[in-house]
């Protein structure tokens, strides 16, 4: 919202405040001001000179050499412009002036002959035709004949002005203007609010002669309108103009600027239709019909529905309410008669509309926030004062008034308040005549009897309605520094509670500071990602996972799909990685999948939370990855077996399933799959796992109970077996496990051998068993009958041979 | 006999110093107290020794060999040592040289600075809650006050999935799950993804935030700004200011913003914080009583506060961290640098 220093003095005093104080005072009242603009930044310097006497530049052909007075003094200004004149009064920028195109002016000579500054174009001063005629020609901007040589141009124009870009808060809609920004500053301020003009002469007659309107939706809750006839169409005055031009309105003519003036000042939406053009001499607020349409002054045509509400005349829509008007019916220049409209629209109808429409003007933004329903009669009555007093028309009798509405007109609403609550939730101690004063300040008829606050707010003020709002109301304006310097204990008069983590977070902790302390770097990742993931990752088509949400209104094709794998996040990274020369890369990332339970989405998908691992490491191999997961996982009370993955991504060979219990995939890791790696455009083997960090948590936390160890030295003995490839290191353990007897302690793989010796497809696997008693040391015959069991067993169960080693 | 005794020891002694070697030390036990040693054949002579002179010469034999056997250790452990400290300075590193076996990673700046946040308030009693990020409409806006076509709806430009069905634009979907679950009096945080359909230079279109609500009896802007302050301090030092400016949000009132001093310039002043040495991190209030009565808790007995910061700028200001965009790009010589 714009508002300028020189439109609010209308309405208070701010003879004693500058507007950077304004600015500063606004923001911490909770209007924040985002900018201030002066308007004249750029006219320092800059005067009206009348143009003496134009001689030829002795030297130059295309310049001359001009007398100008500036008032009590004459300059010289050298120019090449044409459009100049003896007697024509025009901008002259002198030493200083620094122009909006960001010229900086010294007096200088020209070939021999002295310039004490320049003459300004519009563009140069920062203005164009719709500000003043003349300042979008190519040459010199030529002042109207009645502009006072020496005068300062900033002055001769009205742009001695500041602008506040003010950011509204939506629970401010009466804010969004003039009228309501000076209502602020007079409390802040305790000044007196100067009310708005608001009469105007008429020429006799009855709107209701000729004009008839009716309300017939559920959607527009007050319509006023007014009549004005003989209309004289033209160029507002400059003062009108400067203050459309320093909010950012184009001025266009007296009618419409009038319109648009009474938005900015009384934040009320208007709209004036030529007369003439409104068939059958009627307005209908309603519903437009299916298949109706109507070309608005965009330049764009719409179809129109039940959904959009639309002024009508007898026989089509002339406007699509509150948003934008039809060329049908607006002024023109051939308009002699109008009706203004006043009105208020239900805000979520036109927020829908213009939604529709992608049309936001500022008319529609004012409703889309809200108008008060008290608004558009006084707005309406501006309106004419200003016809009247721009001598633009005359104005017909009498103002139409439909309410279509059980709220009540010019009603406030009486609160009753605790007082100690107010109190309670400010928590410091202000003083009841200060409370007092701030709320009455503000409009707010406040008394306090006892506990009891009564309240009696403006009725153009809705947010008033409960101690929180008072209490806002309160301390924005006593100013929030008072907690600055706060002491006290917090929760003084509250419980105790106990603060505890999330199990999962606790479980995710400790998972990442195990593989920080194994040499990986956590990263974070967009959870949105491109539908072509589940390609690149070779997802059958029958895969739950190809059920992807899709973002209904994407930023990009990339982020338009929420992810169901988290594989493609830390490929990307180390494909970005890699492109930049970087090597070695341990990362992993801690975050969600989401999958829904069918699409389109009806109810919310599972978010399940993962832990997923990359390493692209020259020499890493699966059997670092698995002791990755060992580490990780013998940290949890996870009881896992593997199995061969079932992973379209990985490496089917070379990868593995963690299997629980309870039979439910908790993870996998492995090598990438070749096509993988080429869809990632990435030339080295990587290396992935994953773990689902939600099953972990859920698990109970792992109990560490020890057993007693033997006092006697464990025995070790070496075996090295010979058998087909197929066999697993697994299978070949479980055997040794099981016949080793009571004493065995443990047994570990130290070596696979394979060599043509040995023949084909055969390897040699050599394991150290471990066997240990808690009642003394064993005898070289005890553990040579359980190797012995074991080699049997071996050989029996798979033909393995004793290779010595 | 005395005098060969004499000149044992002296020998001996000589010998002992001069011997270079564990080997030659042994050489000379041998040669005097082995088994056909000098001192021992002396000894083994003794029965020819005169009976009146035995008693001196056999003390004065033992002691010879008491002085030798003393020598021959004292010069052993000697010899000992020399070897280790030989042995030793064989072994002698240059420290200089690169460590060996598995470097330690590296945890996101992120999740350092949450994990501090999170600390923090848990010691203040509050419990840390996760929940969904795929999210309805009513609990992303409706019921904290933002009605469908609420203007409030502008502040936030939201992904949305289906009518209802929208990606979290705020942690505070978590406010009113919590109040639909928990029983007052409870203080619970609520770190999370956000996400906004919003992408520029200082915008990411999914950030992080730090939701937290407490509901109890008699809470106010009193123990909200407390609360601030004691956690500014702790994650940004002793010397932050906080500055308190009135805001909106449907689901709080009153609603502030509160700025601190700005960590990339210590509040001299910088591009960040436009000059201002001062920058916004983070929104905050009492909450709404309409906001408490829709989630069934009663307004009349409860009231609570909430704030919720984004967190990303923070963390990018204490870490120094130039770009917004290093926080999910993941290049490794900045995830290095957190080492």
């Amino acid at each position: 919202m714009k508002v300028s220093y020189n439109w609010l003095k209308d309405f208070v005093d701010l003879s004693d405040l500058k507007p950077q104080e304004i600015a500063d005072r606004l923001t911490t009242s909770g209007f924040e001001v985002e900018d201030v603009i002066y308007l004249n930044k750029h006219l320092h310097d800059v005067y009206v000179g009348r143009i003496e006497k134009i001689e030829k530049h002795p030297e130059a052909d295309r310049l001359v050499v001009c007398q100008v007075n500036v008032g009590n003094r004459n300059v010289q200004i050298v120019t090449s412009a044409t459009n100049v004149f003896e007697g024509a009064l025009v901008p002259v920028s002198l030493d200083g002036a620094d122009l909006a195109n960001g010229i900086q002016i010294k007096p200088s000579k020209f070939r021999g002959v002295l310039s004490d500054g320049m003459f300004c174009s519009g563009e140069e001063l920062g203005i164009d035709d719709n500000y003043i005629e003349g300042a979008s020609v190519n040459g010199i901007l030529i002042f109207p004949k009645d502009f006072v040589a020496g005068t300062k141009v900033e002055d001769a124009l009205l742009l001695n002005d500041v602008v506040f870009d003010i950011n509204v808060t939506p629970n401010r809609p009466d804010c969004n203007s003039v009228v309501g920004i000076a209502h602020e500053i007079c409390a802040l301020y305790n000044k007196k609010f100067k009310e708005p003009e608001l009469s105007y002469k008429t020429c006799g007659g009855n709107v209701k002669d000729y004009v008839d309107i009716k309300i017939m939706t559920e959607n527009c809750s007050r319509y006023c309108g007014a009549y004005v006839k003989n209309i004289k169409l033209e160029r507002s005055p400059l003062w009108l103009r400067s203050r459309l031009f320093g909010v950012g309105i184009k001025p266009i003519n007296n009618m419409v600027d009038i319109t648009n003036y009474v938005l900015i000042e009384q934040g009320q939406p208007m709209h004036a239709f030529d007369y003439k053009y409104l068939d059958g001499h009627k307005i209908c607020v309603r519903q437009a019909k299916k298949g109706e349409k109507i070309a608005v002054l965009n330049g764009q045509t719409y179809n129109l529905d039940e959904d959009v509400m639309v002024i009508a005349d007898q026989n089509k829509p002339v406007v699509i309410a509150g948003v934008i008007g039809g060329v049908n019916s607006c002024i023109g220049a051939d308009t002699t008669e109008s009706v203004f409209e006043c009105a208020v629209f239900d805000l979520k109808s036109i927020r829908l509309t213009a939604k529709k429409f992608g049309v936001r003007t500022d008319s529609s933004a004012r409703y889309e926030k809200g108008v008060n329903i008290n608004t558009p009669s006084v707005a309406l009555k501006r309106a004419l004062n200003l016809v009247d007093k721009l001598g633009c028309g005359q104005i017909v009798d009498g103002i139409i008034d439909q309410v279509n509405s059980k709220q009540k007109i010019g009603a406030s609403e009486k609160i009753s308040l605790s007082y100690s609550k107010v109190l309670k939730i400010l928590g410091v101690s202000i003083a009841k005549e200060k409370v007092l004063q701030i709320l009455n300040g503000l409009g707010i008829e406040s008394q306090i009897n006892g506990d009891v606050l009564t309240c009696v707010p403006p009725y153009i003020r809705e947010d008033i309605k409960n101690e929180n709002d008072v209490a806002e109301e309160i301390i924005r304006i006593y100013g929030y520094d008072v907690y600055n310097n706060v002491e006290g204990t917090m929760f003084e008069n509250s419980s105790i509670t106990i603060g505890q983590y999330e199990p999962r977070l606790v479980v995710e902790n400790g998972l990442k500071n195990i593989l920080v302390d194994m040499g990986f770097y956590e990263t974070l990742n967009y959870s949105l990602y491109s539908p072509t993931a589940v390609d690149k990752l070779l997802l059958p088509e029958n895969d739950e996972r190809r059920k992807v949400i899709k973002i209904a209104n994407p930023i990009s094709e990339d982020l338009s799909s929420v992810r169901t794998l988290m594989a493609h996040a830390l490929l990307l990274d180390i494909s970005y990685n890699l492109s930049v020369g970087n090597k070695d890369l341990r990362l992993f990332e801690v975050g969600r999948v989401y999958q829904p339970k069918e699409l389109p989405l009806k109810e919310l998908p599972v978010e399940n939370n993962r832990l997923s691992i990359a390493v692209c490491e020259s020499g890493y191999d699966f059997f670092q990855l698995k002791n990755v997961i060992e580490n990780l996982l013998v940290s949890t009370s996870l009881d896992y077996t593997l199995e061969r993955s079932k992973e379209p991504y990985l490496h089917s060979g070379v990868s593995a399933d963690i299997i629980a219990k309870d039979g439910k995939v908790v993870g996998w890791f492995g090598k990438l799959h070749k096509q993988v790696l080429k869809n990632y455009d990435i030339n080295q083997d990587v290396y992935y796992a994953e773990l689902d960090t939600d099953y972990i948590a859920g698990l109970p936390e792992k109990k560490y109970e020890t057993k007693e160890v033997s006092k006697y030295q464990a025995v070790e003995r070496d075996i090295a077996v010979v058998v087909d490839e197929k066999i697993t290191n697994g299978e070949l353990i479980a055997a040794i496990k099981s016949a080793s007897g009571k004493h065995f302690y443990e047994v570990n793989l130290f070596d696979v051998y394979r060599s043509d010796a040995l023949g084909k497809d055969k390897k040699s696997m050599a394991y150290k068993i471990v066997f240990a008693s808690e009642e003394g040391t064993l005898t070289g015959d005890e553990i040579n009958s359980a190797v012995n069991k074991v080699l049997k067993s071996l050989e029996f169960r798979f033909g393995a041979k004793l290779r010595q080693i | 006999m005395k005098q060969k005794l004499n000149e044992i020891l002296t020998n001996g002694l000589a010998e002992i110093e001069k011997s270079a070697d564990l080997k030659e030390l042994d050489e000379i036990r041998v040669k005097y107290l082995g088994k056909t040693g000098e001192l021992t054949q002396i000894l083994r002579g003794m029965k020819d020794v005169a009976p009146e002179d035995r008693r001196e010469v056999g003390s004065l034999a033992n002691s010879v060999r008491e002085s030798l056997e003393n020598g021959l250790s004292e010069k052993l452990a000697n010899l000992e040592n020399a070897k280790l400290m030989a042995d030793m300075e064989k072994e002698k590193v240059d420290i200089t040289e690169p460590s060996k076996g598995v470097k330690k990673g590296a945890l996101h700046p992120l999740t350092r600075f949450n994990n501090k946040f999170m600390e923090i308030c848990v010691e203040m009693g509050f419990s840390v809650i996760q929940g969904p990020e795929v999210e309805t409409d009513y609990y992303n806006f409706e019921a904290l006050n933002v009605p469908k076509n609420h203007p409030a709806r502008d502040m936030q430009d939201t992904f949305f999935i289906s009518d209802n069905i929208l990606m979290r634009s705020q942690t505070s979907n978590m406010q009113v799950r919590a109040m639909e679950k928990m029983k007052p009096p409870f203080k619970i945080v609520c770190p999370g993804r956000v996400y906004r359909n919003d992408s520029d230079s200082s915008h990411s279109p999914i950030f992080n935030q730090f939701e937290a609500l407490v509901i109890d009896e008699n809470i106010g802007l009193k123990d909200l700004m407390l609360m601030i302050k004691e956690i500014l301090r702790r994650l940004f030092g002793e010397n932050v200011k906080m500055r308190v400016r009135p805001s909106y949000f449907p689901f709080t009132e009153p609603s502030i913003e509160i700025d601190a001093t700005c960590q990339m310039c210590q509040g001299k002043g910088c591009s960040l914080c436009k000059g201002t040495g001062f920058s916004e991190v983070f929104g905050a209030g009492v909450v709404n009583p309409k906001v408490l009565e829709m989630s069934g808790i009663d307004s009349k007995k409860y009231s609570g506060f909430a704030f919720g910061p984004g967190i990303d700028r923070s963390v990018m200001v204490t870490n120094k961290i130039p770009n917004i965009k290093y926080l999910f790009r993941n290049d490794i010589r900045f995830l290095k640098q957190m080492r």
